[in-house]
């Protein structure tokens, strides 16, 4: 009994160095992770309200009509009117929905004007990134402290690795308040390139090619992960994108422009 | 009980029908998409019009590649980007080099983005309307010549043109066992 | 007359012990045995379940390899799907509808018989493939190339044992539709029928029209990985997403065939518990052959990120938030049924308000999923796992445990011990939202399915899914020792086990007849 009180309650101190209890989306850095988190935003709010309305009838009727409160069942047991009112009011509600969505989904769709194109493409387990117009070219792979303590038994307490499954070896670096256009494609299966914090994401399809856009307004450096199940190492090919003011991007460039890497078998 | 052998007979019908619906599928999806060119497929057969009145519009035209499945070939485009008149055709290539040390065969995939686009990109000539064979160490430049249709809508981007290369060899082989 | 018929029925030789199970055409037989084999399958499932999430318990990989992972969530999800929820269904379907209707069988009794012995076998073949070298399938339960191309021998097996789920299913809706559309009472016009008859038939319709369209999709998979085609190959001319498409065309019509029996069987035991009739019966049968046409134009809401071109994104997003019009109808004609009635809270009853609770949350989810530039930030998280999980397991899932609690004495004439019921309920409810609805928060949060270890910001809300699982684990042992409990108490149950029950099964004796309805009742 008292080995498994010092357990319960080391179990529960432990819960304290773990981080976050993030229970949200992050806003994010760019417009479109604004608006995906605002729509989010009104929907779940728009849900809530339903839900407390419906919920709060049905709790009501549970409490005020039971039989062990001497309620006597009533007998009606259709209303044309009324389904027409619950059919109706529902289907205005998501036309109102539909607008913003509507207005939403077109500007993420706008690839055009953009200054930087990025090739991303997917590998098991792995992505290659070329920047078209500036001739960088580069493997990002899971950072190898990282894949060092996830192999099972490996016994490395993975609270200790630095940001754990979601640093690589070689980082994509973008200039902040840049149009950059994403164009996304993969080698062998289906892939998903996502960074949660500077746009939804976008399948990586082997011989077809999708794009999307992204604008950072804020310097910093912003983690993600590959979200369509590629194998068995799905969960260890991260993304990470280190967004920096132009001047730094291009002197990044100019220097990383002399390792360019062909597009040759490993 | 005729009652219930008409409704088994109608159903059976019914599951059937879908049945082959399932494979309708395919050929409607390719419809579909040469109609609309909405999964960024272009003109398969070479495109042989010459109605296409020459525009003052300009567009950009980027190009990329891609190799699948890590094929041990180098494949790149030789020009990234072009700046083209509207209407008026346009030659370019890819290079590719066989690293290996067989003789490969090989079929190029395009994909154009976006999507909407890619009917307006005609592909009056195009290395990826036949499959290539490439000796080992061999270096090749597959040539494109296209034109883009004035019927592109005036508020387009950029168009991006890429190619997947795919070394086919293994389903050949297992074509001539047959 | 009917002595002769006596006489008769002494002479018909019935076989007992296996032999009676393996050859009965009985549909009371039968419907127990798809019963007893959900039951089953749904701990298999449950326990695959229970080995992911003891993975996922903590960050780093503690018990198994990443491949073996994969293996697990989508044979966890094949199993659960067909090999638990399905067959529940089609089991209440044979105990129920021809009593229902007033039938002394389904239409085509061996066809039934068929149906079912197909599963164990089909089964067998499949879960044996985890046992292979190469392993069993891992590229998740919806297969898709050119990741499914790449499994090992288990692939054939895999799909050869779908094939025989697929017919299984389909043809124990044909006999579905045959009963219900040629041997209803006289006097039982469509629009008399019960509830639950209704969301059959329109369900055994969506089966009809959904399952072949998946036996094309893998049959094309099994063709191009050994046959030289190139449905889903950028190389042959194919499209990757081509077997999207084909698969969800299929597969959107699937999960409402998972959800229309569930809604038929709440609509049957609010009004027995409220004591008052099912309100708008019409519109629930408008509302639920609604939701079962628009069911097959929404099907690429399960694709928004492949690249579609805008306007499909944008049709599809309105689709799919229609949908939920039809569905609300039924939510709040549930809660108007309710209302004004005389309610009692029997274990029935608490599942089937549980799942008109949790159901509609998962409801709530799945329409922040439709809304598609929010998707490409839920998409393949754990939001999705959360949102199909609240529709599947307090949804579907409690329907079933309602309807077996509600049925089990007119099956056995048996009554279960009420206040063990009441544990089970409250257990079960419990853990069912300890477990997921953490989901939804990782899934905000950044997680990605269907990977077997993750970042250290996801440990709490982990820990906590798989303490709930485990607990709603345990807690379906309970059920199960009700089960048997039950059984071996003697008969004690009227032929109206509950005050507020209608319909033609109560007018039978409890246990039901092993032959009833040999002539048919009068219906007014």
């Amino acid at each position: 009994m008292k080995r498994l009180s010092i357990f319960i309650v080391s179990m529960l101190a432990s819960l304290t160095s773990m981080a976050d209890w993030e229970v949200n989306m992050p806003r994010g850095v760019s417009p479109t992770a604004n608006a995906a988190y605002d729509l989010h935003m009104l929907i779940f709010y728009i849900t809530v309200v339903i839900g407390i309305v419906v919920f709060g009838v049905m709790f009501y009727s549970i409490f005020h009509h039971r039989k062990s409160k001497g309620a006597k069942p009533a007998s009606f047991h259709e209303s044309t009117t009324v389904e027409i009112i619950w059919t109706v009011i529902p289907f205005i509600i998501l036309v109102g929905i539909a607008i913003p969505s509507t207005k939403t989904l077109i500007m993420m769709e706008d690839t055009r004007d953009s200054e930087i194109t990025l090739k991303v493409t997917g590998y098991q387990w792995m992505w290659k990134y070329d920047y078209v117009e500036d001739d960088v070219s580069f493997f990002s792979k899971l950072a190898s402290d990282s894949n060092q303590a996830r192999q099972l038994g490996s016994k490395i307490d993975v609270n200790k690795v630095d940001n754990y499954l979601l640093n690589v070896d070689n980082e994509v670096v973008l200039p902040t308040n840049t149009k950059v256009r994403i164009l996304l494609t993969a080698s062998d299966v289906i892939h998903a390139w996502w960074v949660p914090e500077i746009t939804g994401k976008k399948d990586a399809i082997p011989g077809y090619v999708n794009e999307l856009w992204v604008d950072i307004k804020k310097p910093g450096v912003y983690r993600g992960q590959c979200t369509e199940l590629c194998g068995k190492d799905h969960g260890f090919m991260p993304i990470v994108v280190r967004a920096v003011p132009k001047q730094e991007y291009t002197k990044w460039v100019s220097l990383n422009q002399k390792n360019r890497v062909a597009d040759k078998s490993k | 009980m005729t009652g219930i052998k008409s409704t088994i007979l109608k159903l059976s019908f019914v599951v059937v029908a879908m049945y082959g619906f399932s494979y309708a599928l395919v050929p409607i999806y390719d419809t579909f998409c040469e109609i609309t060119g909405l999964n960024g497929k272009t003109n398969q057969v070479a495109y042989t019009g010459n109605d296409i009145k020459k525009d003052n519009r300009f567009v950009t035209v980027k190009f990329i590649s891609n190799v699948a499945n890590s094929a041990p070939l180098y494949f790149e485009p030789t020009v990234t980007e072009m700046t083209v008149q509207i209407g008026k055709p346009y030659n370019t290539h890819y290079v590719m080099k066989n690293n290996s040390s067989k003789k490969l065969h090989t079929t190029a995939s395009p994909s154009v983005t976006p999507g909407k686009y890619a009917e307006y990109l005609k592909k009056i000539e195009c290395f990826c309307f036949n499959q290539q064979t490439i000796d080992a160490g061999e270096v090749k430049d597959l040539g494109i010549q296209f034109v883009i249709d004035n019927e592109l809508p005036q508020d387009s981007g950029d168009i991006v043109l890429s190619y997947t290369m795919f070394d086919i060899s293994d389903n050949i082989k297992e074509t001539n066992k047959l | 007359m009917s002595a002769n018929i006596d006489h008769l029925k002494e002479e018909h030789h019935q076989p007992s012990g296996l032999m009676r199970w393996i050859t009965t055409t009985n549909h009371k037989d039968i419907g127990s045995l798809y019963l007893w084999f959900s039951l089953l399958m749904f701990f298999v499932g449950g326990l695959m379940a229970l080995v992911i999430r003891a993975e996922l318990f903590q960050p780093g990989l503690q018990l198994v390899v990443p491949g073996f992972f994969n293996q697990m969530t989508t044979m966890h999800a094949l199993v659960m799907i067909f090999g638990a929820l399905m067959p529940a269904f089609v089991g209440l379907a044979n105990w129920q509808l021809p009593m229902m209707i007033g039938a002394p069988d389904m239409a085509l009794p061996r066809l039934n018989n068929w149906s079912f012995w197909i599963l164990p076998f089909a089964f067998t073949m499949l879960i044996s493939t985890l046992f292979f070298e190469s392993g069993g399938p891992a590229a998740g339960w919806t297969l898709y190339p050119p990741l499914s191309l790449q499994g090992g021998n288990s692939m054939p097996f895999v799909i050869f044992s779908i094939h025989l789920l697929g017919a299984s299913s389909i043809l124990g809706a044909i006999n579905v539709i045959a009963t219900i559309l040629n041997m209803r009472a006289p006097g039982m016009t469509l629009m008399k029928m019960p509830i639950f008859v209704w969301t059959w038939l329109i369900t055994a319709f969506l089966l009809i029209a959904a399952m072949p369209v998946l036996a094309g999709a893998i049959t094309m998979l099994l063709t191009d990985r050994f046959f030289g085609t190139s449905f889903f190959t950028a190389a042959g001319g194919g499209d990757p997403v081509l077997f999207q498409h084909i698969f969800w065309f299929f597969g959107h019509p699937e999960v409402y065939i998972l959800i229309l029996p569930a809604f038929g069987i709440i609509s049957t035991i609010i009004p027995a518990f409220s004591r008052k009739k099912l309100f708008g019966y019409d519109s629930m049968v408008y509302a639920t052959a609604s939701i079962a046409l628009l069911s097959f134009i929404v099907w690429a809401h399960h694709m928004f990120t492949v690249g579609m071109p805008l306007a499909g994104e944008i049709f599809f997003m309105f689709t799919t938030m229609l949908i939920a019009v039809p569905t609300g109808v039924k939510v709040f004609n549930w809660v108007a049924t309710m209302w004004k009635g005389s309610m009692t809270f029997e274990t029935p009853m608490l599942f089937a308000l549980a799942f008109i609770i949790l159901f509609t949350i998962g409801g709530f989810s799945g329409l922040m999923l439709a809304i598609t530039p929010a998707d490409f930030q839920y998409h393949d998280t754990y939001f999705v796992v959360a949102h199909f999980h609240y529709v599947l397991v307090p949804g579907a899932i409690f329907a079933v445990i309602a309807a077996v609690y509600y049925w089990l004495p007119k099956w056995t004439g048996k009554m279960y011990n009420e206040t063990l019921g009441k544990i089970h309920f409250w257990m079960t409810t419990i853990f069912v939202n300890i477990t997921f609805f953490p989901m939804h928060f990782v899934g905000l949060a950044g997680m990605p399915r269907r990977i077997p270890d993750y970042a250290v910001q996801f440990t709490d809300f982990n820990m906590i899914a798989s303490v709930g699982a485990f607990g709603f684990g345990l807690s379906q042992l309970l059920f199960v020792y009700i089960l048997f409990s039950t059984l071996r108490q003697p008969v004690t149950v009227a032929d109206k086990a509950w005050d507020g029950a209608e319909g033609l099964e109560w007018t039978l004796p409890s246990p039901a007849p092993y032959h009833s309805f040999d002539t048919p009742p009068k219906i007014d």
